[in-house]
Formats: C-alpha cells, sequence, structure tokens
C-alpha cells in the first residue's frame, strides 16, 4: 500500500538535528524557547537540549540555553515545538570555533621554529596565531551568522507526550 | 622535517590515544552515537590538547623543573587543564555566543576526559622540545578525533542492522571497537626505510 505522505516528502530539503523545546516568553515577534532536559549526550540538537553542561542546578543550566526563533508560527507560552538545526550545522561551527585556530596556530609555531629555530620565541608566535585564528574564527561565525546556518529553526509544535528520541 | 612527520604519525596512528593507550574511553562510547557530535567533540578535544599541552609544557619547564616541584605534577597539569577549558569556553562565547550555544556541552566534558592528561604526562615524560610537543599533542588529538569519527560511522551503520538482542546496543559497540583496535595493531608494523 503506497503511503499518500510519501508522495509529498521532500527529499532535497536538508535533513535536520531535531530536538524538543518550550516557549517561556513571547516578545513581539520572537519567541524565546527552553531546550527540554534529555539524558542522553547528543540526542536532540547537540548542545541546545543536553543536560550535562557545567555546574548549577538543571533550571539554571537549562535557562543559561535559552534561545529565541521568529514567532511566526503564533506560539504561545508553554508550548512544547520541535525545533531543528541543518545536520551539517555542528561540523561547519566545530571547523570554524576550533580549526581555523588551530591550523594559524600550527601555522605560526612552524614559521617561527624554522625561522628562529628558539622555543620561546615559537610559544610567542603560537599564542600570537592563536589569537590572530580567534579573530578569524569571529568573522567566520558572524559569516555563518548572516547565512542563518547556526539559528535553530521552528519546523512543527510538538505531539503530546512526544520525546526528542521519537521526534 | 622527517623527525616531526614520524612523530606525528607515530602520535596520531601507532599509539592512538584510543585504541593504543586506551584513554578517553567515556567519549568514546559515550559521544559516538551520530558523526556529527563525534565531529563537534574531537574538533573541542583537539584545541584544548593542543592549548593544554603548550601551557603544560611551560609550567613543566619553567616551574616544576627548576624548583623540583616534579610530586605536583599531576596535580598542576589538572589545573592547568581546568584553566584551558575555561580559558576556551570564555573564549568562544565571546568570539560567537551563537557558537557557544550550539558547542559549549563539549567543553566541560573535556575538562574530566583522561586523555587531555594523559598526552600531558606522556609528552613531559618524552622530554620533547616545545615544537615537537605541541606537534605531538596535536597529532595525537587528530588520532583521538579520527578513531571518534570512525567509530560513530560504524555505530550509525550499526544502528540499520539486525543485531542479535544480547549483543544490541554497547556489547556490540565493544565488539566493533575491539576490531577496530585490532585493525590499528597494523600500524605498529610500519617500516620508515
Amino acid at each position: 500500500m503506497i503511503n499518500p505522505a510519501d508522495n509529498t516528502t521532500d527529499f532535497s530539503a536538508p535533513s535536520m538535528n531535531e530536538g524538543i523545546a518550550h516557549v517561556v516568553a513571547v516578545d513581539g515577534a520572537v519567541a524565546w524557547l527552553e531546550p527540554e532536559q534529555t539524558g542522553s549526550c547528543g540526542g536532540c540538537a547537540a548542545s541546545g537540549s543536553c543536560g550535562a553542561k557545567g555546574i548549577g542546578t538543571m533550571a539554571s543550566r537549562l535557562e543559561y540555553r535559552r534561545f529565541q526563533i521568529d514567532n511566526e508560527a503564533n506560539l504561545f507560552v508553554g508550548e512544547r515545538v520541535v525545533i531543528g538545526i541543518p545536520d551539517n550545522a555542528l561540523i561547519k561551527a566545530s571547523i570554524t570555533a576550533y580549526a581555523i585556530p588551530l591550523a594559524t596556530l600550527l601555522l605560526a609555531g612552524a614559521l617561527a621554529q624554522w625561522r628562529f629555530g628558539s622555543d620561546l620565541v615559537t610559544m610567542a608566535a603560537m599564542v600570537a596565531g592563536l589569537v590572530l585564528g580567534l579573530g578569524f574564527s569571529r568573522v567566520g561565525a558572524g559569516w555563518l551568522l548572516m547565512q542563518g546556518d547556526l539559528a535553530p529553526r521552528f519546523l512543527r509544535r510538538a505531539r503530546p507526550g512526544e520525546t526528542c528520541n521519537q521526534s | 622535517m622527517k623527525e616531526y612527520v614520524l612523530l606525528m604519525v607515530s602520535a596520531a596512528l601507532v599509539n592512538n590515544v584510543i585504541l593504543a593507550r586506551f584513554l578517553g574511553l567515556c567519549s568514546f562510547m559515550g559521544v559516538t552515537t551520530r558523526i556529527d557530535t563525534a565531529v563537534g567533540m574531537g574538533m573541542a578535544t583537539t584545541f584544548v590538547i593542543t592549548v593544554s599541552s603548550m601551557a603544560d609544557w611551560a609550567v613543566q619547564t619553567f616551574l616544576l623543573e627548576p624548583f623540583s616541584l616534579g610530586y605536583l605534577r599531576t596535580v598542576t597539569f589538572i589545573l592547568v587543564i581546568a584553566a584551558a577549558v575555561q580559558f576556551t569556553e570564555m573564549t568562544v562565547k565571546k568570539v560567537s555566543p551563537p557558537l557557544f550555544q550550539m558547542l559549549g556541552i563539549y567543553l566541560p566534558l573535556i575538562t574530566t576526559n583522561c586523555a587531555v592528561l594523559g598526552v600531558a604526562l606522556l609528552l613531559v615524560e618524552g622530554r620533547m622540545s616545545f615544537i615537537s610537543s605541541t606537534l605531538f599533542a596535536f597529532a595525537s588529538a587528530i588520532g583521538y578525533s579520527l578513531v571518534m569519527v570512525m567509530f560513530a560511522g560504524l555505530r550509525e551503520r550499526l544502528a540499520l542492522v539486525d543485531v542479535p538482542r544480547l549483543f544490541a546496543g554497547p556489547p556490540i559497540g565493544f565488539i566493533v571497537a575491539s576490531l577496530l583496535a585490532l585493525a590499528f595493531m597494523g600500524f605498529s608494523g610500519m617500516s620508515t626505510s
């Protein structure tokens, strides 16, 4: 038997990491969401819904992870929604945050070692390379943000009792 | 140059942190359910291992060795690693709050990752120069990330196959990890000639 839904599935749409959040505030056209606590690391929309972060109460950790989305779906406070980030967003973010500074750090260190051959100069060059790389990272992160690659997106309202592992 | 390449290949493949030294096994089993989370954890760990090893080398060379404080090495290195993680967390948060929201989870997990301390202690034992110790730490972390991503890919495939009920979940994961470790033993037969 052919499922009618199969005919309407858009296979060209980017796949998403999904997670569940609930609306904690609505401010005009913007809704503030708080990710739901989950037991497994990385199970739901990466860090957005993981509860293993930092020291402090669960409430304070989740409050710390609040984020906003455009309230185009007329969400109201207390509603549970399924949100998503593109599958490769985490990889792009990791490369921007960590690979760029590491590359400049190692490049600066290698050049200093080749040119001067002194541990102290190499160390100073690596620190300078790290700072420079963090500057590049900032530019890269701004570009990713402009492209909308890092922003969570509203996918649908969550079904009653739906958890991130079932979504 | 050849010396550095051999050092890096040895650290990343022959003496792989996870499969040869058996360090960082909790994150190896815990954060490898998806490839993208494994990449996130691997990159964050690579960054922290490299930065903390630089700091550890400086502390060892300019503080612990001259003042004969070797018995404080482990405690000092743990402190340095915690500071490096905190520095990374603050920096990423400052550089880009959205990036921090997305990647912040991996950083506190790294503080308790024994691979970070293990690499720092290994490079001190090796009595390397600054550049060698940094490259050793970086290559060790790349080896760690490589295995994490490979294992995550295997686990994603395992999730789709029909595994006998007794072996489903972590047991088949451990069996696959042991086969991967056997495969990596092949690198110990590499020759430089």
